[in-house]
């Protein structure tokens, strides 16, 4: 795969997941104050999200080495291909068990990632509905 | 017509190291007793599912109680435990389920407990064998360090989410979503214990070196970990199972860290198992 079609591949999974966060009922009814910045480190891809009251405020592919956020996770691309399987195998069923019992680093300021910690872990979850972008 | 469940709540007075609780538990069956006891900061619904299944409450008196503190069973009476940093202690474990049974009079009950009531089991088993016809440890090891951070009980955080989102993980992605829930709303209900109890769990249990004291000639013990557990992995499971001679583990497919709850369907032929085990080592 080229560059290009690379890049067009993860901006079409960053509108995927935009919808389904922003449709996802269990995210949505506890929507207002799920506020927070994010960046989901993928080795081949850096995801930076940010929320806002449940919406997708913005999400950038490929996010400068430099931009602030709360948190991240960081993890090899099969690790996060692993983990987005519709029946991933134990341990790679979330982010959680991934940290504790595989490859997954969770870094940055966690008591964010505690506030919001309910939306954030269903929001993970929908990585089994759309994939991954690598 | 109502449907009525054949599940009766009732309470009973009891005092475990100078401190009187009043103590509520489920029953149903008839039969030789089974004493469920619940994970940490929950309550004895985990059990839902079993105290109605005729399949064993027509050969078993099933009776699953709520732990001082959690569900339907207060803090203590007789003290000042606002004033106190609740945290749970071997010791008091240990001497809360023999209370417990023998306020009932329960003659050589079985002892069913998951994480860290699967981990007083282990302790129940090497300190009180007598006392028990069988003892089932589930989601437990010898050792599990790591779990009694602050984030359970932090100021800037809503405990009851941190809780529940917490074990989220710890069931297996292929259980049914109501169960699923159902599982994370009873940690939302007792998320003020749920540090208290993992003071137990990761600081205060710890039977390293001492699984050799376990005589499972005295009292039959098998060990069961869903595949799913991340906190006590099948691997750490096992590997505990194999310092107790005569101890049997079963790995449950499919299963996370609350078997009973999350999936029943799938966890009652685990459980028959069990009793299947013991019935051949008695016979």
């Amino acid at each position: 795969m080229t560059e290009a079609e690379t890049a067009v591949k993860a901006e079409a999974w960053a509108e995927k997941f935009r919808q389904a966060t922003e449709s996802d009922p269990v995210i949505q009814c506890y929507a207002k104050y799920y506020t927070c910045d994010f960046l989901l480190d993928m080795e081949d891809l850096r995801v930076g999200v940010q929320i806002r009251d449940g919406q997708m405020h913005k999400i950038e592919i490929n996010s400068a080495p430099l931009e602030p956020h709360h948190f991240s996770l960081h993890a090899p691309a099969e690790t996060w291909r692993k983990m987005s399987e519709k029946h991933p195998k134990p341990f790679f069923h979330g982010f959680w068990a991934a940290s504790v019992r595989e490859d997954l680093r969770i870094e940055g300021d966690i008591t964010v990632l505690m506030q919001n910690l309910r939306n954030f872990t269903a929001q993970f979850e929908l990585f089994r509905q759309i994939g991954v972008p690598v | 017509m109502a449907k009525i469940s054949p599940v009766i709540g009732r309470y009973v007075a009891i005092e475990v190291d100078d401190l009187e609780y009043r103590v509520f538990w489920l029953e149903n069956g008839e039969g030789p007793p089974l004493v469920c006891h619940h994970t940490a900061a929950t309550h004895n619904h985990q059990w839902r599912h079993l105290l109605e299944d005729e399949d064993f409450t027509s050969r078993h008196h099933i009776i699953a109680y709520d732990m001082a503190r959690h569900g339907k069973s207060d803090p203590p009476q007789n003290a000042e435990w606002w004033k106190e940093d609740y945290r749970l202690t071997a010791d008091h474990f240990v001497n809360f389920v023999i209370a417990f049974c023998d306020a009932l009079e329960l003659d050589q009950p079985t002892f069913i407990g998951s994480s860290f009531s699967g981990c007083v089991a282990l302790h129940l088993a090497r300190r009180c064998p007598e006392r028990f016809g069988a003892i089932f440890a589930l989601q437990a090891a010898e050792y599990a360090s790591g779990w009694w951070p602050d984030w359970w009980r932090h100021p800037h955080t809503n405990a009851a989410q941190v809780c529940s989102s917490g074990v989220w993980d710890m069931m297996a992605p292929m259980s049914p979503d109501n169960e699923r829930w159902l599982t994370m709303w009873y940690h939302m209900q007792g998320a003020e214990v749920l540090k208290g109890d993992l003071h137990f769990y990761s600081m205060d249990h710890d039977l390293r070196g001492r699984l050799n004291e376990i005589d499972t000639g005295k009292c039959p013990l098998v060990m069961m970990t869903g595949s799913y557990d991340f906190l006590t992995p099948p691997a750490v499971t096992k590997a505990t199972a194999d310092q107790v001679a005569g101890c049997d583990y079963v790995e449950m497919e499919q299963l996370g860290h609350f078997p009973m709850s999350e999936n029943y369907p799938l966890f009652k032929p685990y459980l028959n198992k069990a009793l299947e085990l013991i019935a051949n080592k008695r016979a």
